[in-house]
């Protein structure tokens, strides 16, 4: 089975995610332009809070999208 | 003293001479206090936003850091709210992030960025079918009881994706994501 435990990004470390860093804050975001869960992520605690905040920071400084796919 | 991280977005109608003199304005402000100091200044360029600020569709990106007493920001965050210019700033105090993520190298023109992008697809599509491989083995987190009826439906499909999964195959992840989104539905 393709098991995955561990958090991606405890895997490499990462100290701080970096909220400047669109490419990868894409990838956790739905089509529509949501945080994806922590289920679908597999992300750790520390990891998914980061995220997070970082998304969110991402999302003021107009790097990602608040929504997405979405023409009223 | 504190290290502190700052993102502008200006108007990409500015020219890079009212750029750098607003700079040099804003950053004369921080280091009006004592022992402070500019660390790195690094320009991004002109970027698409993700979605229009003020009906503009572009922004000039520039990322600084700096160290100085908490005491000082208020003033200089003044200084910021007052540029019409200006369309958007940030604040934060520096976790040692670089000023340029490693993912956006090259940002020059948007159409470079997007290139690269496509070169690091397939790394991202290999990862996103990773994630999927996480979904059953979370069922065990505490979930509401309606996310757990989920995870019961996307065990149930399990046992195709493996087969495709095996094969890491690149249409394979993105036909999982497929059943995924029909599931949640």
């Amino acid at each position: 089975m393709g098991y995955r435990k561990v958090c991606r990004f405890c895997e490499k470390s990462v100290a701080r995610i970096d909220y400047k860093d669109a490419g990868v804050l894409e990838r956790y975001l739905t089509d529509r332009g949501k945080i994806l869960p922590r289920r679908a992520t597999g992300n750790c605690a520390r990891h998914q809070r980061q995220l997070g905040t970082a998304i969110k920071r991402a999302r003021y400084l107009a790097l990602v999208p608040y929504i997405q796919g979405y023409y009223g | 003293m504190r290290d502190y991280e700052v993102v502008y977005i200006f108007k990409s109608a500015l020219g890079t001479e009212d750029i750098d003199a607003r700079l040099q304005r804003y950053h004369e402000k921080i280091l009006a206090a004592e022992g402070s100091e500019i660390t790195a200044v690094e320009h991004w360029g002109k970027r698409q936003l993700a979605y229009p600020i003020d009906r503009n569709e572009n922004g000039y990106y520039v990322v600084a850091q700096f160290s100085t007493e908490p005491g000082a920001l208020p003033e200089f965050e003044r200084l910021l709210k007052l540029d019409d210019e200006l369309l958007r700033h940030l604040v934060v105090l520096s976790e040692g992030e670089l000023a340029v993520p490693i993912s956006l190298g090259d940002d020059d023109e948007d159409d470079d960025r997007r290139r690269g992008k496509r070169g690091d697809d397939n790394d991202d599509e290999a990862k996103v079918a990773a994630v999927d491989d996480t979904d059953a083995d979370e069922a065990d987190e505490a979930d509401d009881e309606a996310d757990e009826a989920d995870d019961e439906a996307d065990e149930a499909d399990e046992a195709d994706d493996e087969v495709e999964e095996e094969e890491e195959d690149d249409t394979g992840a993105e036909s999982d994501e497929g059943t995924d989104e029909e599931d949640k539905d």
